[in-house]
């Protein structure tokens, strides 16, 4: 893996192993819906205080929404991907496979 | 969301790695997000395949094709196996349905939420039409009997190929054609072949879909 060693059409935000990882499983929840902090969390194995920052990162950027609401009494954070989360997921993958063709054909 | 301060991350959450790694890593966490969300479709049909296998095939024996029984099971006999493995069935699903939906909230839960209801709703329905009409001194044994199943195959029917339209899944919308067609035989030939079809294609059926459906998640992620 010697082709690109330099990225700068990644997008930086989602270019990283753990930010990926939760925009990926946000992304795959129907648009309209939204999960509840702990069920996200789980998903990912991710410690609570890692994943915050995370999604503070992903929410400075726009491209995730956190709704803080109660269940009944308790307090429930609810996070989804924004449209505009969803858009640059989108190009991230466009340029990850851009950038694996570039390799592969750079082989030959 | 500022709950923790902004702290050092540890280094391999913020280094990239090559495309190709990220690559696996969308792959792998898509088919992880997709396993959780989703549930496990034989879950789901299983339950009511073997429900189906059992209490419509103890129908069928009942019934016989030549309206001579197989084996000497009297017909509420049959009707309690039926109803017992239904009752599991949808315990089972319900509980499947809730673990998979239980962190989510928004328009996949209004839509399943109504569509849920729709189901007893239109079994209620169906009991309501059925003790109306399939009365003792309106139909024989047989007839009410058929009565019962036909129209609950048919709501089924419906409510598959209406799920199908909801999910926007092809292969729900056809289990739907598929029972269609099934009650539409047995109805015509009778109260023998509706549970032997019922049995073998519609319950027989659910486990098959299962099967598949579960094999296309591994296979596409979907």
């Amino acid at each position: 893996m010697n082709a690109a060693p330099e990225l700068p059409e990644l997008d930086p935000v989602i270019h990283a192993p753990a930010r990926l990882r939760v925009v990926v499983t946000l992304n795959a929840l129907e648009e309209g819906d939204q999960i509840a902090f702990p069920g996200l969390r789980e998903m990912l194995g991710m410690t609570a205080g890692n994943l915050s920052v995370h999604l503070s990162k992903l929410e400075d950027a726009g491209y995730v929404e956190i709704v803080k609401t109660h269940k009944g009494r308790t307090p429930v954070t609810y996070v989804a991907l924004t449209r505009r989360g969803r858009a640059a997921f989108e190009e991230y993958t466009v340029a990850i496979r851009k950038l694996l063709e570039a390799a592969e054909t750079g082989k030959d | 969301m500022a709950v923790v301060d902004e702290k050092p991350l540890e280094d391999e959450d913020e280094r990239a790695l090559p495309p190709a790694e990220m690559m696996r890593l969308i792959e792998e966490q898509r088919a992880v997000a997709v396993r959780r969300l989703g549930g496990d479709p034989l879950m789901l049909y299983a339950p009511w395949g073997l429900a189906w296998l059992v209490g419509f095939g103890a129908l069928f024996l009942h019934y016989g094709l030549s309206g001579e029984p197989y084996l000497p099971i009297s017909y509420w006999t049959a009707l309690t196996v039926l109803f017992i493995g239904m009752a599991v069935a949808a315990a089972v699903t319900a509980y499947a349905g809730w673990k998979s939906a239980t962190h989510l909230r928004g328009v996949s839960q209004d839509r399943g939420m109504m569509y849920g209801l729709a189901w007893p709703a239109a079994l209620i329905m169906v009991a309501a039409i059925a003790l109306r009409f399939g009365r003792p001194e309106n139909l024989p044994p047989q007839e009410i009997g058929l009565l019962w199943a036909s129209l609950s195959i048919l709501v089924v029917a419906t409510l598959y190929m209406a799920g199908g339209a909801l999910w926007r899944e092809w292969p729900i919308f056809f289990i739907g054609v598929h029972l269609f067609v099934l009650n539409l035989v047995g109805l015509v030939a009778g109260p023998g072949w509706h549970a032997l079809l019922t049995a073998v294609g519609g319950g027989g059926g659910f486990i098959v879909a299962g099967l598949l459906m579960r094999r296309r998640r591994e296979w596409t992620g979907r």
